[in-house]
């Protein structure tokens, strides 16, 4: 049955993230602030980068501010120069991705001025900007979501979100996966795999995908197929999961973004349950110095040794 | 356009059994790029090297490919076989045709193609293969000995008898370790002080040797040849420049009661010291938890009575960084703490011994001071408790040694010949005394050991029970004693004056915090490794540092003298030439492509990896790359499979290398 989730504090937050930023751009705290804009479209949301004090009036925050803004620091990217402190407005699932960037030496938490954001949940991107937000048309993300409220930043608006309780809906889909043969397994994949046209949206969206030179790009050697065809197209997609694997944050805009609605955080998701199951990982807000996959300890399992 | 040079081995008949040898040397023959192709029956032999060798020069062959062995046996032959025929070593590559084909195959048509697929594979890599230049890194000729007991003093003497530097650490306040707390030394019962105090004068003395005791490794930076090693000099509060070691201040030293680590807690010593009347250097330290003016501010008296005024309540702790090629690890053991389970320990305790908490159940160190001649005793056995004489003696072995249920598995080795040694110091002193041993097996392999055990028991008239202690209890001034003789299947009970128990040895507290220091990995027990356990017996995994004496392993004297002459040896070999050189099978960061992750330097159990600034013309920071120092990189491969973003290539084993055999198959 669907419900309604409660947003109501979504016009206080918006107050606050404005008054913050009015505050410190007008101080000099910051160059620049990363953040959600109102867009053209009715309801609708885009990522802003604003440098006036005069601007911060713009910032907003709704159901449809959907975007991971974290990408926007990274390196690879190249978005924003890089000019002194720069603020930005981050969901707990964008922090999370912050703080694996820090763990890995593409950012300094000196650097960044962290306007955190109560949230209790964004709109799926098969729904119109407008829609109200329920238990229908939240992002799937959000069903999952164990960072409402997060913690650890320069500022966060006074406000408590008020958290559904969701049918968890890639825990349900992994069950479902889990359950089938090996064969069926590959044939799903494998039809999910066909679709993708190597657009690279899903690598140019994501925070981790920070390479300056992706290794699917080289050509000597040449390690993936780049032409849209099966074999390169699941040697991508494989290539990436692990690469994500004890890294990825579950910010789902790989997913989001993927014009053939390839369900890619599915197989983020499974990583981080192998991830969780194997060494007792999950992504979370504090900066790890080195990630599960990059050490070894006692405890570890090594039962694959035969 | 290479010039490729295959030669099959028959290795005897150990490959040509199984492989048809000249059909492989024809197919591989037809390979493009192969310009000669050859079989011969040993090519590890010297006619089999010329042929190499004729072959490069009559045919100039570019690269070469040897099917034969596996490259762990014979690379190395081959590749100085090559380079004397003018060509870079590096391109030379091996085929395994033997452990990974003829042994494991039996049909003979398989395992010929299969053979041919294997050096097809590494013609296609050696084609990939670049030169490659030996690196060189320069060597300082000066070597860090930590630690001050038997092992470090034979290694530090050896090395600076070779004519080079050394710097000597020690924690205590005084070298010599746990053998100068012995008394006499099996097999041959030579006083421990008598041989072991004029080797610590000769370090105090030795012009090549700086002595820094009292001192602790606060940091190790750089790699074989150039470590740069801060030490810690802990303020001893006693100027050791001026001090004369006259020993009025100890004298004068109003606290009195202060229990003697040295002596096992049973003398007693000042809070202005030396642990013991030998100490080496001879200068005493203030002990600033129970020196009155360091706790109240009063008394001084110490400072006043000093003629040189070398007593200075004002020195503090200072670091020294001392440059060397060499670090010889020489820390030692420690006995296991019997009563009680060490906190965060998987190790429990044996406190159904009592020790600890009956006065007259000591452990095997214990009872060295108390027969030494230089002990609180003067030599005598006396009981903790009342001074009285013990006419009856139980030594039990094996506590905490090889008692899997309790944490530690192995044998400590150096137990069943002192409680022998025991026996015999204590049917020496007391005459109408009856020493009991309780063991589970006698472990004397070693030169003149055996005799030395069935002496205590033949001669000595110590009574050897095989079984264990289940318990012992005090009941009036007697410790009862039960147990099991296995042998005759009965139970044992003794009332005994005294118990010594035979404790397991272990590696020093804070082992581990050194090695996480100096970057070399230890067992679980904290035990420091060897690079191989029978090969590289002295050599830590990580280049340039060497192992002494028992922080490796449980050890007697002779063993780990023998040891530390071992890893002086290998520094003296180190130390032979003036510049290093290494095998060029190394990381290299293609910086273009680094994101600066530093996953790489995360990864390196060498700590090779650094980080590197890239600057433009006008100094501006562009990024932070990882850079492999090519004098560190021990060529394992780990930060290659590790970069996200495929910018660390292994020389030797590129991608392009292995790719180019993953598609010739």
């Amino acid at each position: 049955m669907t419900k309604p989730i409660d947003t109501s504090i979504y016009t206080a937050v918006t107050d606050a993230i404005r008054t913050e930023a009015q505050r410190i751009l007008s101080e000099g705290q910051v160059s620049a602030i990363v953040g959600y804009a109102a867009a053209r479209r009715k309801g609708s949301a885009q990522p802003i980068v604003i440098s006036q004090p005069d601007d911060a009036a713009k910032l907003i925050f709704t159901p449809a501010c959907v975007n991971n803004l974290a990408v926007y620091l990274t390196k690879a990217k190249k978005e924003i120069p890089k000019s002194g402190k720069i603020g930005i407005v981050v969901k707990g699932c964008d922090l999370k991705a912050l703080s694996g960037l820090m763990g890995e030496s593409q950012l300094k938490r000196e650097d960044i001025y962290l306007i955190g954001v109560p949230c209790a949940g964004v709109l799926a991107s098969t729904v119109q900007p407008a829609t109200e937000l329920t238990t229908d048309s939240i992002a799937p993300k959000c069903t999952e979501c164990d960072a409402h409220l997060p913690t650890g930043c320069d500022f966060v608006p006074a406000q408590t979100p008020v958290a559904a309780d969701l049918e968890k809906k890639y825990a349900a889909e992994i069950t479902r996966l889990e359950a089938l043969t090996p064969a069926e397994r590959w044939a799903y994949w494998k039809e999910q795999f066909s679709k993708c046209i190597k657009c690279y949206a899903c690598r140019q969206v994501c925070p981790f995908c920070f390479c300056e030179q992706c290794l699917c790009d080289r050509n000597k050697p040449q390690m993936v197929d780049t032409t849209p065809r099966p074999a390169g197209n699941t040697a991508w997609h494989i290539v990436r999961a692990m690469h994500l694997a004890g890294r990825c944050a579950g910010c789902a805009e790989c997913e989001r973004v993927c014009p053939m609605d390839i369900p890619l955080n599915l197989l983020n998701r499974k990583m981080a349950k192998e991830l969780k199951e194997l060494y007792d990982h999950e992504a979370g807000f504090e900066v790890l110095d080195k990630g599960p996959l990059n050490m070894f300890t006692e405890k570890d399992d090594q039962s694959f040794i035969k | 356009m290479s010039r490729i040079g295959v030669f099959i081995c028959h290795c005897g008949e150990n490959i040509s059994r199984t492989v048809d040898v000249e059909r492989v040397a024809q197919e591989v023959g037809k390979l493009p790029g192969v310009a000669f192709s050859t079989d011969y029956k040993y090519m590890c032999s010297d006619p089999g090297q010329n042929l190499l060798k004729k072959a490069i020069q009559d045919q100039k062959l570019s690269h070469i490919v040897v099917a034969a062995c596996s490259p762990r046996m014979h690379e190395k032959t081959f590749r100085k076989a090559v380079e004397a025929a003018g060509l870079n070593p590096f391109l030379c590559e091996m085929a395994n045709i033997r452990e990974h084909c003829s042994w494991v195959h039996e049909n003979k048509e398989e395992a010929t193609v299969k053979a041919v697929e294997i050096v097809g594979m590494m013609v296609e890599r050696v084609k990939k293969n670049r030169v490659l230049p030996t690196i060189t890194v320069p060597v300082t000729k000066r070597a860090l000995v930590i630690g001050g007991g038997i092992a470090g003093i034979q290694a530090a003497l050896d090395i600076a008898d070779c004519g080079h530097e050394v710097i000597l650490v020690e924690r205590e306040p005084s070298i010599g370790g746990h053998m100068a707390q012995l008394s006499e030394t099996f097999p041959t019962l030579d006083c421990s002080q008598c041989i072991m105090t004029p080797k610590m004068v000769d370090v105090a003395n030795h012009p090549r040797i700086k002595l820094y005791t009292y001192s602790e490794i606060e940091l190790v930076e750089g790699y074989i040849g150039n470590f740069q090693v801060t030490i810690k000099r802990k303020a001893r509060s006693v100027n050791e420049d001026t001090c004369t070691g006259c020993g009025v201040c100890m004298e004068k030293c109003p606290v009195r009661k202060i229990p003697n680590k040295f002596d096992c807690n049973l003398g007693m010593r000042p809070a202005i010291y030396v642990p013991f009347p030998q100490a080496v250097p001879n200068t005493p330290v203030i002990d600033r938890e129970n020196c009155i003016k360091f706790k109240t501010g009063k008394c001084g008296l110490c400072q006043k009575v000093c003629g040189p005024g070398a007593v200075d309540y004002e020195q503090e702790d200072s670091l020294v960084v001392e440059a060397v090629g060499a670090i010889v690890v020489a820390t030692g053991f420690d006995l296991y703490t019997i009563d009680e389970k060490p906190k965060g320990s998987a190790i429990k305790g044996y406190g159904e011994f009592g020790h600890g908490k009956i006065p007259d159940v000591i452990d095997g160190m214990t009872f060295e001071r108390l027969a030494s001649a230089s002990g609180p005793t003067g030599g005598k056995i006396l009981r903790p408790s009342d001074g009285r004489e013990p006419k009856q003696i139980v030594f039990i072995q094996c506590i905490g040694s090889r008692a899997r249920e309790k944490g530690i598995s192995y044998c400590s080795k150096v137990c069943c010949m002192y409680t022998a040694k025991h026996t015999m110091l204590y049917h020496h002193k007391v005459h109408d005394g009856q020493a009991y041993v309780f063991f589970m097996d006698a472990r004397t392999p070693g030169k003149s050991y055996d005799e030395f055990w069935r002496r205590s028991i033949e001669e000595e008239e110590a009574v050897y029970i095989r079984g264990m202690v289940s318990r012992l209890y005090q009941k009036g001034d007697k410790i009862v004693v039960m147990g099991s003789d296995i042998a005759v299947g009965v139970q044992v009970e003794i009332e005994a004056d005294m118990v010594v128990l035979a404790t397991a040895v272990q590696p020093q507290k804070g082992a581990d915090l050194l090695a996480q220091k100096l970057g070399i990995s230890y067992d679980k027990y904290n035990f420091y490794s060897e690079a191989h356990a029978k090969l590289r017996p002295v050599e830590c995994a990580t280049a340039g540092i060497y192992l002494a004496g028992a922080c490796q392993g449980p050890k007697d004297i002779p063993e780990t003298v023998g040891q530390a002459s071992a890893a002086a040896a290998k520094v003296m070999t180190l130390f032979s030439k003036d510049k290093l050189e290494r095998e060029p099978i190394v990381a290299r960061v293609k910086e273009s492509g680094c994101v600066g992750c530093f996953a790489c330097k995360k990864v390196c159990a060498y700590g090779a990896v650094e980080e590197k600034e890239i600057r433009d013309r006008q100094g501006n920071l562009i990024k932070t790359v990882a850079f492999v120092n090519p004098g560190v990189c021990a060529g394992c491969g780990t930060c290659q499979a590790t970069c996200p973003s495929k910018c660390v290539e292994l020389d030797g084993y590129t991608d392009e290398q292995v790719i180019a055999m993953i598609e010739a198959l």
